[in-house]
């Protein structure tokens, strides 16, 4: 992927935003009286924002080679941990620091998930799939058996305020949630890209056997691995949870890994581990965004979105796999 | 560094795409506006929200909200569900579009009484009417939103359990099959079933709390394993269209079918048949076809000025084998939803 494919590279890294663009133009072409306001787009990064962080520690794991199906059971898990730590009676001071301490413990929860995902794929040696697969139906349970098969109901105090569609304060034109979504991205190119830690993770996707040899520490860095996808989790709990107007709902998201690895894999990605992009996830998780908008507004039935959606997911890996015949 | 910055420049410059292409779409929208429909004033976009898309129910409140769209002319109809029937967050989203996207008012059958609450409140803020059917919202009717328009699920399951109490004599043991976690429409015709049944002394509810889920695979699971620990009941009641096709499998699969008094909620073709055939003794039907109908009808009427109700039962009826062909009872059981939809 250097030297004289540096121009491929760029382009094909660059494709899916030009994908996400193609999709706006062609929206608007069909529908030019519908055109996209600027609440569509609030609404569109909103609804953008538990799959993509959900995604970014996706693409960690998927450039490691592995792959993480619990991560939408885990969402409501830690949707749930949230919801009980607001419902605690902590006095009437906590009213300012009691979201903050249910965000840390849904991130706590959620990176607890992935580090028993990656306890379990380590230790054990079984293929990820697997743990991931037996996992899915664990946090699951666990989600209902704590909060007693309901929603657990509370108030999501300033949470709120982070994943309204239209901020309180003008000036940040979307939702916070949305800017430290780009903030956490730019954290995970950095971690993915520039460091030991990243660097390892992605030679152990393009070639386990010979990064061990090499002397990485496979099974830390993987370890290391689900946990950080866990703690991405964990936080998508947490907007989950403030998205729901404070109520941890055990049986919400039932599918996200699917979208997650969609986004991913849009982006990009290939499932057999070496190659990812944070910034393809991104555009993969806003282009099914788009998709969603674009359908309501203009009054398609539930299955055409369905369709299509299926069809961008099986045209990226082709994608991924005709680009990966030329390079290889 | 350099990946990162460009990293940072290539979300920037995807979200600065999306802005100059709404940019430029501006005046499209006033000159489409202003063209209107071939000069009439445009119809009232009107979108229907349903818990999912798939239920026979949910289909007759579409055909509802299709006839009313006939009747009143000038209007049209949107019918969109979660993508995933049943999933809170997508229900959030949907209705988040919708307000996005400009309907001219909204017709919601809520998931979660207190989820929907925000999403409601952005469209309140964006001035469009709002029409909560079938569940509720704990909102304020009159301020979050215009009406209510919903059947009174308690007084129906309250009407199943004295019925199915009758049909087994007063005594023995009686099964209930819940329907889903955290849902109020179904959690009340439990309650009211469940009161209901305690009336009758010598009667022993099973209740183990067994959720039956959202599809009907889901429910024929939950029930095959609820007859297989109790084989010994004397009657069996479900909540909704679902658990009672699920339950109506595996009650077959055992042989038990028509055997046993067993009531269900809601209709549908298999379960109209299974009640011809004495395997279902009484369904509780709801009105779903009014219901979509006056819900749409209370936004347009909200839209153009008149006056629309708060609150609107929409009633229910306990139909058996013997009344099953009365005119009133046959177009609640089996309502000619093809012709209502439009389709051919």
């Amino acid at each position: 992927m250097t030297g004289s494919g540096g121009v491929r590279s760029a382009l094909s890294s660059l494709a899916p935003a030009l994908t996400l663009v193609a999709a706006v133009l062609l929206f608007w072409a069909i529908a030019p009286d519908r055109p996209l306001g600027l609440l569509d787009l609030r609404t569109i990064l909103i609804q953008t924002v538990i799959v993509a962080t959900v995604g970014l520690g996706m693409t960690l794991v998927i450039v490691s080679g592995g792959i993480d199906l619990s991560v939408g059971s885990a969402v409501a898990l830690s949707g749930v941990v949230a919801a009980k730590v607001m419902n605690a009676d902590l006095g009437p001071s906590a009213q300012s620091w009691q979201p903050a301490l249910a965000l840390l413990a849904a991130c706590g929860a959620g990176a607890l998930c992935g580090a028993y995902n990656g306890l379990l794929h380590t230790l054990l040696g079984l293929p990820a799939f697997i743990v991931t697969l037996g996992t899915l139906g664990f946090f699951r349970g666990a989600a209902k058996w704590i909060s007693d098969s309901s929603p657990v109901y509370s108030k999501p105090g300033w949470l709120a305020e982070w994943v309204a569609p239209i901020p309180s304060v003008p000036w940040l034109v979307v939702a916070p949630a949305v800017w430290l979504l780009l903030a956490l991205a730019v954290v995970a190119a950095v971690l993915m890209h520039r460091t030991v830690f990243g660097r390892h993770a992605v030679a152990i996707g393009s070639n386990e056997e010979a990064a061990r040899r090499a002397g990485v520490p496979v099974r830390w860095v993987k370890l290391r691995v689900y946990a950080i996808c866990g703690l991405c989790v964990g936080l998508a709990g947490v907007m989950q949870f403030a998205r729901l107007g404070g109520s941890g709902d055990p049986t919400v998201q039932v599918g996200l890994e699917l979208r997650a690895i969609a986004a991913v894999v849009i982006g990009g990605a290939s499932l057999t581990g070496g190659t990812a992009s944070i910034f393809g996830t991104l555009c993969g998780a806003l282009l099914m965004a788009l998709l969603d908008n674009r359908s309501t507004a203009l009054g398609w039935p539930n299955y055409v979105q369905e369709l299509l959606v299926g069809h961008i997911i099986i045209a990226a890996v082709a994608l991924d796999r005709f680009r990966g015949r030329r390079f290889s | 560094m350099t990946i990162t910055r460009r990293s940072v420049w290539r979300v920037l410059s995807c979200v600065a795409v999306l802005l100059a292409a709404q940019g430029c779409e501006k005046p499209a929208d006033k000159t489409s506006a202003a063209k209107g429909d071939g000069g009439k004033p445009a119809a009232l976009r009107i979108a229907v929200v349903p818990k999912g898309t798939t239920h026979e129910y949910w289909q007759s409140i579409h055909a509802g909200a299709k006839q009313a769209e006939r009747e009143l002319k000038g209007v049209e109809i949107t019918f969109r569900g979660p993508q995933k029937e049943d999933d809170r967050d997508q229900q959030v989203s949907l209705v988040e579009t919708l307000v996005s996207s400009k309907y001219d008012a909204i017709v919601l059958a809520p998931l979660d009484s207190r989820a929907l609450l925000a999403p409601v409140r952005m469209a309140r803020a964006a001035k469009i009417p709002v029409v909560i059917m079938d569940s509720g919202l704990d909102g304020t009717v009159g301020e979050d939103f215009i009406s209510y328009i919903a059947t009174d699920n308690k007084a129906g399951g309250a009407m199943a359990g004295k019925k199915l109490g009758e049909l087994v004599g007063g005594k023995g043991k009686v099964l209930l099959l819940r329907y889903q976690e955290g849902s109020a429409s179904t959690a009340l015709r439990e309650e009211g079933f469940v009161e209901a049944i305690r009336a009758f002394p010598g009667i022993e509810l099973i209740d183990p709390k067994r959720y039956a889920g959202a599809t009907r695979e889901t429910a024929q699971q939950a029930a095959e394993n609820l007859l297989t620990t109790h084989s010994d009941i004397a009657g069996v009641f479900c909540p909704n269209e679902s658990s009672t096709y699920g339950m109506l499998l595996a009650l077959r699969a055992r042989n038990m079918a028509g055997k046993i008094p067993f009531i269900g909620f809601d209709s549908a073709r298999e379960l109209v048949d299974a009640l011809a055939a004495g395997e279902v003794s009484a369904l509780t039907v709801q009105n779903p076809i009014r219901m979509g109908y006056l819900s749409v009808k209370a936004a347009v009427d909200h839209i153009r000025g008149g006056t629309v109700e708060p609150l609107m039962d929409t009633g229910v009826a306990l139909i058996t084998k013997e009344t099953m062909n009365t005119p009133e009872h046959k177009n609640l059981l089996s309502p000619d939803l093809k012709s209502l939809l439009g389709t051919p």
